[in-house]
């Protein structure tokens, strides 16, 4: 697929994701291009967020072979592999920074069970890795489910996502991501989640500047490979792709512990209307006692193969911050 | 590649193949060329569905069928008369309020093609009635819905904002001035054509005469209360605020007023679909040809071969203007402004200019590029609506892109009509 | 605004059987039409009465809009080409006298009715990748394939409007817009 012969033997290959330029899933591109570019005669050309189109279009794309290489979220990848919404189940990864890296390494869910799914979709995937901690804003700070009453909380189209709201005790709102900023400024909704690092740079804690650090998931993402394009390459081609991924996914990992801080710092910097809020132990619980209701949403949703996905999770989880 | 697809698409343009061939014709090459054969067919047909997938769409229907239902009931004629009987004696009145109303409207609903539809449909007539030439009513209408671009919420300075990690809150407030300075330059423009082709007024209404106007108007005065004060006032989004417009108009025009029935609606909503068919297919297209020319890094390919690095803070800023004002004649706003944005970042950087600014003119230039021939989605939307020939339609164009030119360049040279407001909200 | 003057009593401007069938697409089209932009007001208006009365957005609101758009945009594109209202930039072709008009019509209502059917055979294809990848509407679980249906649909029917505008012209003396719209715009309304 869509292979120009640049220089002797080297192909050029397409990657795209999406984010902007200089978000997470930039750098890791960056860094997956640097690694091919030094190791080999192959050059790879990045397209960000619109560029080709949304998210399941580029997808799609590379299920075609235009693209050779695509980021796409699980969270939208839910329309082709309804598992990969997992994700979106609350409490179900490590809230703390020092254990999250631990998880995308050692998960079995991730590392073995996952590739199978993305497999029959026709995707080699390559990498996992976790963007950033999801953070609530609001118009004020959120401490419990009753807090949480009445907020019209915006989320992307999703029915795991409404349904963690609905637990959480807040009015899900899906919204279209253009609207997102208008709607907190006029208070049509009263709230929202995304990691920090797109918190700051949509400027959406100049709106809604109540940030409330929940601890219920991490903002996860996924990098693979159009698997007919990957199954053609001699292996020395396959190591090197492996290779590069390794080494962004290395990179990325270093990355993103201490990228929430800074961009906590700022966000704190620019404005002195912003709280922040981390909930205890305690207050974590009664959201906690609620992502009973979104798994079983999760398993009605996936069945048999959903329900052993959720316990591979729970057991790498278990692994990684034992007791 | 680029330059076959230009020079096929401005001939069949020119022959007058509907517009929609034109484009796609260019994009199907484009394709070709591309992947050696038609073996990527898919995608552009991807790219074509793509391009009529936002949800922020649904308004232009929703608000081209309230205004046919205002229109063909007296829900607009009120409105208007009242507006008439507090300006009409003012020379060149209507023509500004038109300007200003589809300014307002523009701005609040966020969708230019929304406008020329809810404001230009009733509002045309009434021009052309008043001694306004056709064409210079169709391009103050285009434009001046074009303005909105600048006043906030603004779907193209949020994606600048966030693609230049400038703060949204900030260009939000920048856009302002520069909006009014546009709209107060169109109404001298309004006043000197009525005052150099003698459009009569008419004559002063008495308070008797403007509080019966008033009187008549005040159910139909519920559109701007629920658009204004609708979205501003957070109740409701702009989708939310046209559907909210339909239910009231047909509250008002088949139970309040009793002037259609349902026989009526039917034929409305016939009318509005052919409206919307005629220039989403155009939408849609368009995003497919906007998706070729992305993926084979065309604008790239152009910039880079220029060198603006080395251009200097004028060099840089004449530079950006002119790249996003031809990028639009021809291409989709919002892929121009993904496309072009981070590769001029760079340069913007190195020639320290404050990137408010910066998104302020690139705002602008979207505006003009979007009322400027050949490409316009504003302009295929007049002539869907009103059923004027193409030609007719963007002939009274020219004085309005000379003001607006005029604009970019006083924002060039004075920021601070720009910056002013900023600089008090956030110093 | 466009007090719209397409005739309510369509006539085909074909013989016999194939007038019947032209009818009765026509009559179709303009069904789907009007539905389509009812139920689209009737879904966006019960989710924002729903947000405020019972304080719950409707979730399939957005999808429901998504189908509908498609539909009409493509039932409409037929119905365009059949009375003559797809937009064009007509200043060079409106200069020429009658028959060398009638005749550059034959060739763009050619070319334009065998690009459609190009365009009909791609989305047969691009619909038939989507059936593969088994893709769904997220909310409300319906095959993607299923709501892109349409679009050949639309592309045949306004292939074959073109493709008897050709015709029409080559039978004719008047330069035709479509099977029964005479190339003519009319003066501005200027009533009201
Ligand atoms: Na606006
Ligand atoms: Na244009």
């Amino acid at each position: 697929p869509g292979d120009e012969a640049t220089g002797e033997s080297g192909s050029n290959w397409r990657y795209a994701h999406e984010e902007f330029e200089g978000d997470v899933q930039d750098v890791f591109a960056h860094k997956f291009k640097e690694y091919i570019e030094q190791n080999s005669n192959h050059t790879l050309q990045i397209f960000r967020f619109g560029e080709l189109g949304e998210s399941d279009d580029i997808m799609e794309q590379t299920q075609q072979g235009i693209l050779e290489f695509v980021n796409q979220s699980p969270g939208f990848t839910g329309s082709l592999i309804p598992e990969a919404q997992i994700f979106f189940i609350p409490y179900l990864l490590p809230a703390e920074e020092e254990y999250i890296v631990d998880f995308f390494k050692t998960s079995v869910a991730i590392n073995e069970m996952f590739p199978e799914l993305y497999a029959e979709q026709g995707l080699e995937l390559l990498s996992m890795y976790p963007e950033g901690e999801m953070v609530v804003t609001a118009d004020e700070p959120v401490r419990s489910p009753q807090d949480f009453r009445g907020k019209n909380i915006r989320i992307m189209t999703n029915p795991l996502l409404s349904e963690t709201y609905r637990a959480f005790g807040a009015t899900p709102t899906p919204l279209p991501w253009g609207e997102v900023y208008g709607a907190l400024q006029t208070n049509i909704i009263q709230g929202q989640e995304n990691p920090i690092f797109w918190i700051q740079s949509g400027g959406l804690y100049e709106v809604s500047p109540n940030l409330i650090f929940t601890g219920h998931g991490w903002f996860t993402t996924a990098m693979m490979a159009n698997q007919d394009f990957y199954q053609s390459l001699p292996p020395e081609d396959q190591q090197l792709i492996q290779d590069a991924a390794d080494y962004a996914f290395n990179y990325i990992t270093d990355y993103i512990p201490g990228l929430g801080d800074r961009m906590l710092e700022k966000i704190l910097d620019s404005s002195d209307e912003v709280t922040v809020t981390r909930l205890t132990e305690e207050e974590r619980q009664p959201f906690m006692d609620s992502a009973t209701q979104v798994e079983n949403r999760f398993i009605d949703m996936t069945g048999e193969r959903g329900k052993l996905l959720l316990e591979q999770f729970k057991a790498d989880l278990e692994a990684v911050v034992g007791d | 590649m680029a330059l076959i697809m230009l020079v096929l698409m401005i001939t069949l343009l020119l022959l007058g193949f509907p517009m929609m061939i034109p484009l796609i014709v260019a994009a199907i090459v484009g394709f070709y060329m591309s992947f050696d054969g038609f073996g990527q067919m898919n995608t552009l047909i991807q790219q074509l569905l793509g391009g009529i997938r936002p949800a922020a769409l649904i308004a232009v229907p929703m608000f081209i069928l309230a205004a046919d239902i205002m229109t063909r009931g007296h829900s607009a004629q009120r409105l208007i008369n009242m507006v008439m009987a507090f300006i009409g004696h003012i020379r060149g009145g209507l023509a500004v309020s038109t300007a200003a109303s589809c300014t307002l409207f523009g701005a609040v609903s966020g969708s230019t093609q929304a406008t020329v539809v809810a404001i230009g449909s009733p509002l045309r007539p009434r021009m052309l009635k008043a001694g306004y030439k056709d064409p210079f009513t169709l391009a103050l209408i285009i434009n001046s819905s074009d303005i909105a671009f600048l006043i906030p919420p603004s779907i193209g300075m949020i994606l600048y904002g966030v693609i230049s990690g400038t703060s949204i809150g900030e260009l939000f407030i920048a856009g302002i001035g520069p909006g009014l300075l546009i709209l107060l330059l169109f109404s001298i423009y309004c006043v000197i054509y009525a005052t150099i082709k003698g459009v009569p007024t008419e004559p002063k209404a008495t308070w008797k005469e403007k509080l019966i106007a008033l009187k008549e108007a005040l159910w139909p005065l519920g559109f701007p209360a629920i658009i204004v004060g609708g979205i501003y006032g957070g109740v409701f989004s702009p989708t939310e605020a046209a559907a909210a417009c339909v239910l009231y108009a047909i509250i008002l025009e088949f139970i309040v007023f009793r002037t259609l029935k349902l026989i009526d609606l039917y034929k409305i909503a016939k009318s509005t679909g052919l409206v919307t068919a005629v220039v989403f297919i155009l939408v849609a297209v368009g995003n497919g040809f906007s998706w070729i020319i992305s993926f084979a890094q065309i604008p790239q390919a152009v910039i880079g071969s220029l060198g603006i690095h080395e251009a200097g803070y004028a060099g840089v800023l004449i530079a950006i203007a002119v790249a996003f004002f031809i990028a639009c004649m021809f291409v989709d706003p919002i892929v121009v402004i993904l496309v072009l944005t981070p590769i001029f970042a760079p340069a913007v950087a190195s020639a320290g200019i404050d990137p408010v600014l910066v998104g302020v003119i690139i705002t602008l230039m979207v505006a003009i590029g979007s009322a400027t021939p050949p490409f316009g989605c504003d302009i295929f939307t007049a002539i869907a609506i009103f059923k004027r020939p193409y030609w007719e339609v963007i002939r009274g164009t020219p004085p309005f892109v000379i003001i607006l030119v005029f604009a970019a360049a006083l924002i060039m040279m004075f920021p601070q009509i720009a910056l002013f407001l900023r600089d008090m909200a956030y110093s | 605004m466009s007090h719209d003057d397409i005739p309510s009593g369509y006539r085909s401007g074909l013989p016999g059987i194939l007038g019947i069938v032209d009818y009765g697409i026509s009559r179709v089209e303009s069904v789907i039409l009007a539905a389509g932009v009812l139920l689209m007001a009737i879904n966006t208006i019960a989710n924002v009465v729903g947000r405020f009365v019972f304080g719950e957005s409707l979730f399939f609101a957005e999808e429901v809009n998504r189908i509908l758009i498609i539909m009409i945009t493509f039932a409409g594109i037929g119905y365009a080409a059949r009375h003559g209202r797809h937009i064009r930039m007509s200043a060079f072709y409106d200069a020429l006298p009658t028959n060398p008009r009638r005749i550059l019509m034959i060739f763009i209502a050619t070319f334009t009715s065998l690009i459609m059917f190009v365009l009909c055979y791609f989305s047969v294809g691009y619909i038939s990748s989507t059936y593969h990848t088994g893709r769904v509407l997220p909310t409300m679980g319906i095959p993607i394939y299923f709501i892109y249906l349409w679009v050949p649909v639309g592309f045949a029917v306004t292939g074959i409007q073109y493709a008897l505008t050709a015709i029409k012209n080559l039978r004719s003396k008047e330069a035709y817009l479509s099977t029964h719209v005479i190339d003519k715009y009319k003066d501005p309304e200027i009533e009201l």
